[in-house]
């Protein structure tokens, strides 16, 4: 069936029409309150650690929540750049895949609306867009739709965000230098779907707090990330 | 606005439309073996053990508490901001009847 369909995507371009924008716009509204709360928390975070112009900055270009999240743990002064952009590229190397799978639908398109399209790629409104399109839906123009409005709740919630995580004079009493954490720990049960994915969670702790028991800073967070996802390798090897 | 904070921004920036734009791409040339999609599926989930164990290990019985209840909540709740916030309360709550 897969195959069939990309030999039909080859032939006829899908059609990406402002009716597919509006329609991918429109049904991506339900699950915009998870971006907003994501985008308040990263907000709070950000808020001692980044002005608000950076802040805004950070979400409208970066638009990546994880990966935002998790760059903040290694943040420092100044910004360990190498660590930071390899942090964002492990967080965000799930994309790979989702873009990937893309091709078969969007792949006789343009290269403008695509790499256009492929900007605001994330995991919401890709998975939305798929679902859709197992329904029938025809219209590439729902990923961009979705995406541009999840991107505005992004943008706008983090600014929100910094704005009442600046005003607050001591974060710590209200639990709030906790909220990465929290989050990251709430993420788990997404991220970790079956009892073999505890593997390279495990490991990537261990490994994360041995290593900085001899080098403290941002780096434990990539080794960590290395050895935890290497395991992976490994056990696929043994199959 | 300092200059590394506006650099490290263009640097993530890339980096993420990189991987955005990255696998449809490389779909031309390659498809993914079922061990890269493993491999790829692998690496967030041990950042964030990378990121939590040390929190873990750095803090006391209040960080302890609060992980707990945002894992606990999560599987009860299935909700994140109900289980985050869980999580933020028991730390909160606990260093304040702590001192």
């Amino acid at each position: 069936m897969d195959s069939s369909r990309r030999l039909a995507g080859v032939a006829r371009p899908p059609t990406f029409s402002r009716a597919g924008l509006v329609t991918g716009a429109v049904r991506i509204v339900p699950l915009l309150p998870t971006v907003a709360i994501y985008g308040l928390a990263f907000g709070i975070s950000a808020a001692s650690r980044l002005t608000f112009t950076e802040t805004v900055l950070f979400s409208a270009f970066v638009c990546a929540g994880a990966a935002q999240m998790a760059s903040l743990q290694a943040w420092a002064d100044p910004v360990p750049l190498a660590a930071v952009t390899l942090t964002t590229l492990g967080m965000n190397a799930r994309y790979l895949l989702l873009g990937a799978a893309l091709r078969p639908w969007i792949g006789a398109l343009a290269p403008a609306p695509v790499y256009g399209s492929l900007f605001f790629l994330g995991d919401s409104n890709w998975a939305l867009a798929l679902k859709e399109r197992e329904r029938g839906l025809e219209d590439a123009a729902f990923l961009l739709g979705s995406g541009i409005v999840t991107w505005a709740t992004w943008v706008a919630t983090t600014a929100i965000g910094h704005a009442f995580g600046a005003v607050l004079r001591d974060p710590a009493r209200y639990g709030l230098d906790f909220v990465l954490p929290a989050f990251f720990a709430s993420m788990l049960a997404a991220f970790v779907k079956r009892a073999a994915d505890l593997v390279p969670l495990l490991v990537g702790a261990g490994v994360a707090i041995a290593f900085e028991r001899f080098a403290p800073g941002p780096w434990s967070l990539l080794a960590g990330a290395v050895a935890g996802s290497a395991t992976a390798l490994v056990r696929r090897d043994a199959r | 606005m300092r200059a590394d904070v506006l650099v490290a921004i263009a640097l993530m920036a890339a980096a993420s439309y990189a991987c955005r734009a990255g696998g449809y791409l490389m779909m031309r040339f390659v498809t993914p073996t079922p061990r890269t999609e493993a491999w790829l599926r692998a690496i967030p989930v041990a950042l964030v053990g990378a990121i939590l164990g040390p929190v873990a290990a750095n803090g006391g019985p209040a960080e302890w508490a609060g992980l707990a209840a945002a894992i606990v909540v999560m599987r009860a709740a299935g909700n994140e901001f109900i289980s985050a916030f869980a999580a933020i309360v028991v730390v909160a709550g606990w260093r304040a009847l702590a001192g």
